[in-house]
């Protein structure tokens, strides 16, 4: 069993998508696969078509009052369960911090369902807090999308950073490039340029592509409504390259 | 939500057509798929699937296969994994899910088909507002039975199935049945699940002449023989030759231990064809167990030789092949079936035709008291007079001994309280297993060195050598810690509460 987040500090790099279509995969590859879907916006929920709704909110859950397995909803498709998100997760940070070790408490959460699934994705929301702090504690795998532009350069180092500074030597980074537009000069340089600096970028990257912006309109992952794609493809030979990293 | 009924027959007047149009006015759901499919179930010879409450069914149609395993009881499917054709052992799966739960229950067994039942199958995805499946249904259309229509609840929707499941049963008036289908399938075949089974169940009548008790139980025993016999010749599994054996050494231990009930003429001329059985079918299955013990074989090793041992299992499968071949000739040989329907017949043979051993006529409950009660003592003298300076054969003596006791206790369980005789048959097959693994383990350390003499000629790498003796050393410590626990397993074995159960039970 594995736990993954998908994460960054900046918002819109691809998170989301990045967690939903490789949990697909990995579903369709006959491992059982959960989304936990952590950020309010609830984003994975909506490409699911589950209500962004969990009973008793972001307090009950983080008391331990509800298991967490009784909250999960089948998604339409085989292998693969969603922990939806609730509006109330807004507020994780503040309702972590009125716990002991507020920073174990999702690593104790999760405990149970690891006997359950073979991977579990973490869709987190951007920013380094107190949730992200718990999500780096209770994850074997950053996988970190890049948008390849100047400014992910810092926030890449800054992640590094913070990984070093906190001694969480139990969490492998993975950062992949994200929404890279071949047909830009500057993406191509930048990619170029950073996969020199920091050898642990993977070698596949999602494109920016119309077909998956339309996630959002079929509601499913990109896999299941386009078959055959260039995009798909990617995801498939990021699946396999991130295998491979994690084996 | 255990009591929500997941599986329902529809009355004959439903057509699978009416059923749809009428459902289609209750509640909001699309057909995902419509096809002609082909269910094949299958299960290993001794139904080990069932007997763990599983099923596994290959559905095959058109535009996909997949095999699944299901939970008998609830229908719930507990692994599923796309397949073109079921693989005959466990080892075959791809790893995951399906694998880890199936090696689990069958082991070393094959997995071999029960029947087909080639049926039109409709899957329904029940939608809410938002077109979020909510349950999932299939309705299977048969030719020959009932037509079913099934519901797989989704994870976190359980209210979604229990609504369907109540308007199922009492808008639609379908009758909620139990999970599968393969009952109803194998009827139509003339079979039952779990027609077969190596464990003995003879039903005797304490009273009734121990003649015609004996031929019971040597009439079951053939069957076992018959049973296994087709499989064993094709090599389907290492299990039928193991189940053929024991029953062999059974019929061979009824003759010599259920004494004087049959003539003595027709014993001696049976008791050598059965000795020959026994002789014929040892080598193959030695190899047998060779090969399914080389994991652990290979697993004793030092990680650095562990790949080289790999020579010695071809040389083994190598051999295993040929001596099966030359069992399946002698199996098959007109001498073997001359005289298994010589033993078939005499049988057969009405009880007042046949000639009488001195003990015909003794109730079947009195001889197998006298019996039982006199192996076990010359257990406890054998037992009692080994000491850690006894030699290897003392050990060897007492097993075979062992053997015919527990096979008496098996032949003859059903006349004895179930609970005493649970009590002692436990005992006794752990006392066994130190004494099996002792000879075993030996037997297998001298077959490796004389292997080795072979292997020489084949140009093999030293470093298997190499291998092979830290193997020998490996199972002559293995030898040595079974020999240590004799005293121990022995003394646990004639604990002053088993010896007053063998006495109450047989001393009379």
């Amino acid at each position: 069993m594995k736990i993954i987040a998908t994460y960054n500090i900046k918002g819109g790099v691809g998170k989301t998508s990045t967690a939903v279509n490789l949990a697909y995969l990995a579903a369709q590859n006959n491992y059982k696969t959960l989304v936990w879907d952590l950020d309010p916006q609830g984003a994975s929920s909506y490409y699911f078509r589950v209500k962004p709704k969990v009973k008793g909110g972001s307090k009950e859950l983080i008391a331990g009052e509800r298991e967490l397995d009784g909250l999960i909803k089948a998604t339409n498709f085989e292998n693969l369960d969603l922990l939806p998100a609730d509006f109330s997760f807004r507020n994780l940070d503040l309702v972590l911090d009125t716990r002991k070790k507020p920073t174990q408490r999702l690593k104790k959460l999760l405990k149970p369902l690891t006997q359950e699934y073979d991977f579990i994705f973490l869709d987190c929301p951007p920013n380094i807090s107190l949730l992200s702090e718990a999500i780096f504690e209770a994850s074997e795998i950053l996988l970190s999308p890049i948008i390849p532009t100047t400014l992910s350069l810092r926030t890449l180092e800054q992640l590094k950073k913070y990984i070093k500074d906190n001694k969480l030597r139990h969490l492998q980074l993975i950062p992949f490039f994200s929404m890279a537009d071949r047909r830009k000069k500057m993406h191509c340089e930048i990619m170029e340029t950073l996969s020199k600096k920091h050898q642990d970028i993977l070698t596949n990257a999602i494109p920016y592509a119309s077909d998956i912006e339309r996630m959002g309109w079929e509601r499913m992952p990109l896999a299941a409504y386009a078959k055959k794609s260039r995009s798909t493809d990617a995801y498939q030979a990021l699946w396999q390259e991130i295998l491979q990293v994690i084996e | 939500m255990p009591t929500t009924p997941l599986h329902f027959e529809l009355p004959e007047s439903l057509t699978a057509e009416k059923f749809l149009k009428k459902l289609s006015k209750k509640i909001n759901f699309d057909i995902d798929a419509q096809q002609y499919a082909i269910k094949t179930y299958y299960d290993s010879f001794d139904w080990r699937l069932y007997n763990a409450d599983m099923v596994c069914e290959l559905n095959q149609s058109k535009t996909s296969s997949h095999i699944t395993l299901i939970d008998r009881l609830t229908g719930e499917c507990l692994a599923l994994e796309e397949q073109q054709a079921v693989p005959k052992f466990s080892g075959q799966f791809r790893d995951g899910r399906f694998k880890t739960r199936l090696a689990a229950q069958i082991e070393m067994r094959a997995l071999l088909p029960l029947c087909s039942l080639p049926y039109q199958v409709y899957r329904l995805n029940v939608l809410n507002k938002d077109q979020k499946i909510v349950l999932r249904i299939t309705l299977d259309e048969y030719e020959t039975l009932a037509n079913r229509v099934s519901l797989q609840p989704l994870k976190g929707y359980d209210k979604a199935a229990a609504s369907i499941s109540y308007l199922l049963e009492n808008s639609l008036k379908l009758m909620p049945t139990n999970g599968s289908v393969l009952k109803a399938a194998l009827q139509l075949q003339g079979r039952q699940p779990k027609d077969y089974s190596s464990k003995l169940a003879i039903k005797l009548d304490p009273k009734m002449r121990a003649d015609n008790a004996s031929i019971i139980i040597y009439r079951q025993l053939l069957s076992a023989i018959q049973n296994n016999e087709t499989s064993t010749i094709a090599d389907i599994d290492t299990e039928f030759l193991h189940d053929y054996r024991v029953a062999v050494r059974r019929t061979r231990a009824g003759l010599s231990q259920i004494k004087s009930t049959l003539p003595h003429k027709v014993v001696a001329k049976h008791a050598a064809f059965f000795a020959w059985l026994g002789q014929i079918t040892g080598d193959t299955r030695d190899l047998d167990v060779y090969l399914l013990s080389y994991q652990q074989y290979q697993a004793a090793l030092p990680e650095t030789l562990q790949a080289d041992l790999a020579p010695l299992y071809e040389f083994l499968k190598q051999k295993q092949v040929a001596t099966q071949k030359e069992l399946a000739k002698k199996l098959s040989s007109s001498k073997y079936r001359k005289q298994l329907a010589a033993w078939e017949q005499y049988l057969k043979k009405p009880a007042v035709v046949k000639e009488k051993g001195s003990n015909a006529k003794v109730p079947i409950k009195k001889l197998a008291d006298q019996r039982i009660w006199k192996v076990f003592k010359r257990v406890l003298t054998e037992g009692n007079a080994i000491n850690e300076s006894s030699p290897a054969e003392a050990l060897h003596d007492l097993r075979k001994t062992c053997k015919k006791l527990r096979y008496l206790m098996e032949f003859f369980q059903d006349m004895y309280p179930a609970k005493d005789m649970k009590v002692l048959l436990r005992a006794l097959k752990g006392f066994q297993s130190v004494l099996g693994d002792f000879q075993d383990y030996e037997i297998q350390e001298n077959s490796i060195k004389f292997f080795s003499a072979e292997m020489m000629e084949n140009n093999v790498a030293s470093n298997t050598f190499l291998a092979m003796g830290v193997l020998i050393q490996y199972l002559d410590s293995m030898k040595c810690t079974a020999r240590n626990d004799f005293a121990e397993q022995f003394s646990q074995f004639k604990q002053t509460e088993n010896q007053a159960i063998f006495k109450t039970l047989f001393s009379h």
